[in-house]
């Protein structure tokens, strides 16, 4: 928080120099539409709060456009945002697009063709601002011919992060050693995960300390863990695009799809078989809870979001752990690697989303304005350190984010190298529906009424059933 | 001026003129959808006409809906049991005079009035992993481990208390005022005709309640089929489909899955299905009502 | 079990009990202690949850009462003072006294109608209204949706996220009940005095001003109240068929489930706060909850 202030002050003082030097363009091409309030809506995230609180007082000074930025859970911001663009309401002017819904709504025609609109009207074209310094990240936001339909303002990836304080213990590393005959470091494999999670479970409770051996993004009530299964944990053991095989839109085994295969099935009883040592808020934690629970120091080891890995390891006000956090790429099975570096395949969930105009917003044209500003170069380094995400090149250079860096050993320049092994989710316009049928499976294999197999295999049929209905298979 | 009906159905008129448009009118458009096939996410995201049993054949064969029913009325038939022996019970115990019992019915009055989504949100910050107390004291004092994300039978256990921690005050408030006012005379007469406790409970007590209990039945019924808000802060439907009962079904299956025209169907079954159940108890609520005039 | 025990003495006298044995007197307070305490802990909790910082809120749940030495303010600045929780509540507010005054004046003049003049089938349209509030709501969120988003179009206007929309469709759960709750009191009223201000050469504004209104006050009064209370208590109409504009106070609790670092202390100050008219309600109808929530079939 005090980051983010001063992140804020900073920019007041720094006012002209953060419109690029542009300061009198962004007052003219504002001007016809000062006064107008630009409502938007996006998941409250580190990097969401940022624009809402910073980017958008700023742009106000610059333009005179309010903006007024709805932050809220992620159930609602899809709630509210699908709602309004199938209403054609024209209540927000620009939402939040996560990565992995993009195929929809570009299949159900929601979104303004940025490019599009920038060049067939050049005076709102701001200077100094180009789509091409994005990472990319922005290439998921794009149609077939390559226009932009979302800008991005997060990115981030999964990683492995666990407490430095506790696996430095000698009193742990010596007692681990003799347990299972091997030395005490970060999991590099998955067998090596499990040791550690039951290692540390029976540690923590014999010193009498409220910690386990590792998160587990199990909600058995929301999609946060089908989520952490299909992106996270099934890629790491080599089944991509959730096992649908993407010619015949077919999922089981039977139909030539993986969704019940031996890898998935792998992935599947790896995970489950952690939860005995994972907090016992598991099962009700999605990517919110687990940051907490890492953050309050009840988790040794854990797969935890990029965005919540920043403010976990440097914000004491929200975390116990600040300087004792070490971030490290997930394990993944044998083969995995070489196809992700090959492009065959990838080890992990590319995470983030961009902001987007529904076709139904009454302010496009104030709104490309606004949405440029989120794109200029200028603030993308206090961004990147108000909340763990970068979406430009030049970012990474930045001395101030490399300060950073280091105390979140080493998380940015993790991403700025390993970044291209992760991916996208699946280009699937029913992605809401086939995610839908899932979740009870994974639910119910979370919570042991259903053996990893068994869910599998219903999985499967479920999500081939959406396929058939909705037409795809044909 | 009262045989004069124009003025009768002038008063009357906007009451049934939104009645109409907020109740029958979505009545009669969703039956409307519940023809078709119709889910904007297909390929071909139009409606399109399938036969009209076309939703509803379908239906009759999906196990995890007609669960989703049955769950519902387990968790009616459980709750109103169990809150309408307690209540009684309360009841009872308030017709005599003890200390500090304006106090305790005054207290008891207060869930009475909470909205059932801060009902869920009181009892998710009570009893969620590594915030609530409720956990950590069963596991200190009674080593019981509770943890409903993960046990099935925990989280169905868990809404009904939760549903009777916030209506089991109204069958108690109400079964008193019922029993409040119940006449004199026929336990006198049976004193005197030297019938027991037991027998005057039975053949006076009970037959005199009733009316009142079936008040108390039609309503707590025609709710607890409805239960969506508590759920859903709790549990969110899970763990797997242990807590989903029928109006969390067809929100997921409308707004998530976007499944229109089955959804459609979906809703009228469930509304068919809670108005015969409340209408069969709401005729013998008026039917008793009309023969004790 | 306790209970039950203690009772089925008590039972078997049936009707009215005058306990004169101190032993029951002093079990009954003693039972009635710990269910008073049941039904207090959690909101004890959580206004202790809404008086904490993220970080005072891990470990171990400490159970002492210590909003008495420090309050951590910010859960209540946060949501009411820089987010749009303000707006929340005064939507709530908005919607559910509009609603509330709209329904008591509507349920009059039906229940008035019903009640005097012989209206040919007037016994159908009163059990049809009835219909309306068995009928469970999440039967009606889809037709609804798009009703109030393409179909009840009036140029660019529509239903969808409006505050007047939320106070229409409120009318559906509230006006069967006040119209019942209502229909007991006015049969109450004999016939004979209207007829004899109709005599008196009376208009039916002057008989509702001068009789039914008056005679009436206090179950109207219930009425009102209840009607705020359930419209002000509705979160499910409410979730789907608002977005920002409209948007009430319960509505914004389910906004709680994930957001970043999911902010417990925030939820709770939030739930505090939109349980406040029910609390004041409490003290002005609980002599009439009963007959209130039995739709006027049980007197309190």
């Amino acid at each position: 928080m005090r980051k983010l202030l001063f992140a804020f002050v900073a920019t007041l003082f720094s006012f002209s120099a953060m419109a690029g030097g542009h300061a009198e363009w962004w007052k003219n091409a504002g001007a016809p539409y000062a006064g107008t309030t630009l409502q938007g809506i996006a998941e409250n995230t580190p990097p969401g709060q940022f624009a809402g609180d910073v980017l958008a007082k700023e742009f106000e000074a610059l333009t005179g456009i309010k903006v007024r930025l709805e932050n809220t859970s992620w159930d609602q911001m899809y709630d509210k945002a699908i709602k309004d663009m199938e209403a054609n309401s024209g209540i927000y002017d620009f939402v939040y697009i996560e990565q992995d819904i993009v195929y929809d709504y570009l299949n159900r025609d929601f979104l303004v063709n940025i490019t599009e609109g920038l060049a067939s009207n050049p005076d709102l074209q701001a200077p100094g601002v180009s789509l091409d310094d994005f990472t990319t990240f922005i290439d998921y936001f794009k149609d077939g011919s390559g226009d932009v339909f979302g800008v991005p303002m997060e990115a981030f990836i999964k990683v492995y992060l666990y407490r430095k304080d506790l696996f430095g213990r000698a009193d742990a590393k010596a007692q681990f050693r003799a347990q299972y005959g091997y030395g005490l470091t970060p999991a590099t494999s998955f067998d090596q995960w499990r040791d550690n999670a039951e290692f540390f479970t029976h540690f923590c409770a014999e010193q009498g300390m409220e910690c386990w051996g590792t998160t587990v993004q199990g909600h058995t009530g929301h999609p946060a863990s089908t989520y952490e299964f299909l992106e996270s944990i099934a890629p790491s053991f080599g089944l991509y695009n959730w096992g649908v095989n993407m010619d015949s839109y077919q999922s089981c085994v039977e139909n030539g799809g993986q969704l019940n295969g031996g890898r998935a099935k792998a992935a599947l009883n790896f995970w489950t078989q952690l939860l005995p040592f994972a907090p016992p808020e598991a099962l009700q934690s999605t990517w919110s809870e687990v940051g907490s629970s890492f953050a309050a120091g009840r988790a040794a080891q854990g797969w935890v979001y990029g965005e919540n890995a920043a403010w976990i390891a440097t914000d004491a006000e929200k975390s116990a752990v600040v300087g004792k956090v070490g971030v490290m790429l997930p394990p993944t099975a044998p083969g995995v690697m070489t196809q992700a570096a090959s492009g065959n395949g990838y080890i992990g969930y590319f995470d983030g989303g961009a902001y987007g105009i529904p076709h139904s917003s009454k302010n496009i044209e104030a709104t490309m304005l606004w949405l440029q500003f989120v794109a200029m170069n200028d603030h993308q380094a206090d961004w990147a350190i108000a909340g763990g995400r970068i979406t430009h090149k030049d970012t990474y250079a930045d001395p101030k984010v490399m300060a950073v860096d280091e105390q979140a050993d080493g998380y940015f320049s993790l991403m700025r190298d390993t970044g291209f092994l992760y991916a996208g989710a699946p280009p699937f316009p029913f992605h809401g529906a086939g995610r839908g049928a899932i979740d009870p499976f994974i639910y119910s294999a979370l919570a042991g009424e259903m053996t990893p197999e068994e869910a599998l295999d219903g999985a499967c049929q479920a999500l081939d059933q959406v396929m058939a209905d909705l037409g795809y298979q044909d | 001026m009262f045989s004069n009906n124009k003025k009768g159905w002038l008063l009357l008129s906007p009451t049934i003129f939104i009645l109409i448009i907020v109740g029958l009118v979505p009545f009669f458009y969703v039956l409307y959808v519940g023809f078709f096939k119709w889910n904007p996410l297909a390929v071909d995201p139009s409606m399109q006409f399938e036969g009209f049993g076309f939703n509803y054949r379908r239906l009759i064969f999906d196990g995890v809906f007609l669960e989703s029913i049955w769950r519902s009325i387990k968790f009616s038939v459980v709750t109103l049991t169990l809150e309408l022996s307690l209540g009684f019970l309360l009841a009872l115990s308030l017709l005599s005079s003890f200390p500090l019992k304006k106090f305790f019915r005054g207290v008891h009055t207060l869930p009475l009035v909470i909205a059932p989504i801060v009902v869920g949100s009181i009892f998710k910050l009570f009893t969620v992993q590594g915030l609530g107390p409720l956990p950590h004291l069963l596991k200190d004092y009674f080593g019981y481990t509770l943890n409903y994300g993960m046990n099935a039978e925990q989280a169905f256990w868990m809404i009904v208390i939760m549903d009777i921690w916030h209506w089991t005050p109204f069958v108690t408030l109400t079964l008193l005022a019922g029993l409040s006012a119940l006449p004199q005379d026929p336990y006198e007469s049976a004193k005197i005709d030297g019938a027991n406790n037991f027998q005057i409970f039975l053949y006076i007590t009970i037959p005199m309640m009733v009316p009142v209990l079936i008040v108390v039945i039609f309503i707590r019924l025609m709710d607890s089929l409805k239960i969506v808000d508590e759920v859903w802060m709790l549990t969110g439907g899970g763990p797997g489909y242990a807590t989903r009962f029928t109006g969390i079904h067809i929100w997921k299956e409308v707004f998530e899955k976007r499944y229109y025209g089955l959804g459609s169907a979906m809703s009228i079954l469930y509304l068919y299905i809670t108005i015969v159940i409340c209408w069969i108890l709401y005729s013998v609520m008026v039917s008793r009502g009309k023969s004790e005039d | 079990m306790l209970f039950a025990g203690f009772y089925t003495a008590l039972w078997f006298q049936g009707g009215k009990v005058k306990t004169r044995n101190l032993f029951t007197k002093f079990g009954t307070t003693f039972l009635w202690s710990i269910l008073t305490i049941i039904t207090l802990f959690p909101i004890y909790w959580m206004i202790l949850v809404s008086t904490r910082t993220p970080v005072e809120l891990f470990g171990k749940p400490d159970l002492s009462p210590t909003f008495l030495e420090k309050v951590h303010w910010k859960n209540f600045t946060k949501p009411f003072l820089d987010g749009v929780y303000s707006d929340y509540l005064f939507n709530s507010i908005i919607v559910a006294t509009s609603n509330a005054a709209l329904v008591t004046v509507l349920a009059l003049m039906a229940t008035y109608a019903l009640s005097r003049f012989k209206l040919a089938g007037s016994e159908s349209i009163f059990f049809w209204t009835m219909t309306n509030r068995m009928a469970p709501p999440a039967a009606f969120l889809l037709p609804l949706f798009l009703l109030f988003s393409t179909v009840f179009k009036f140029g660019d206007f529509t239903l969808f996220d409006t505050k007047i929309g939320l106070i229409l469709l409120y009318c559906v759960f509230n006006l069967p009940f006040a119209i019942w709750l209502l229909k007991g009191i006015i049969d109450g009223i004999p016939k004979e005095l209207d007829e004899a201000m109709v005599v008196d050469g009376a208009n039916l504004f002057t008989i509702f001003r001068k009789l039914i209104i008056p005679l009436a006050a206090p179950g109207i009064a219930v009425t009102s109240l209840l009607s705020f209370l359930f419209a002000w208590n509705e979160y499910l109409l409410a979730s789907t068929l608002t977005s920002v504009y409209a948007r009430t106070i319960p509505t914004g609790l389910s906004e709680f489930v994930t957001t970043t670092g999911t902010n417990w202390g925030t939820m709770a100050a939030v739930a505090l706060v939109s349980m406040i008219p029910a609390l004041l309600f409490l003290f002005a109808v609980q002599k009439h909850i009963v007959a209130g929530l039995t739709f006027g079939a049980v007197k309190g």
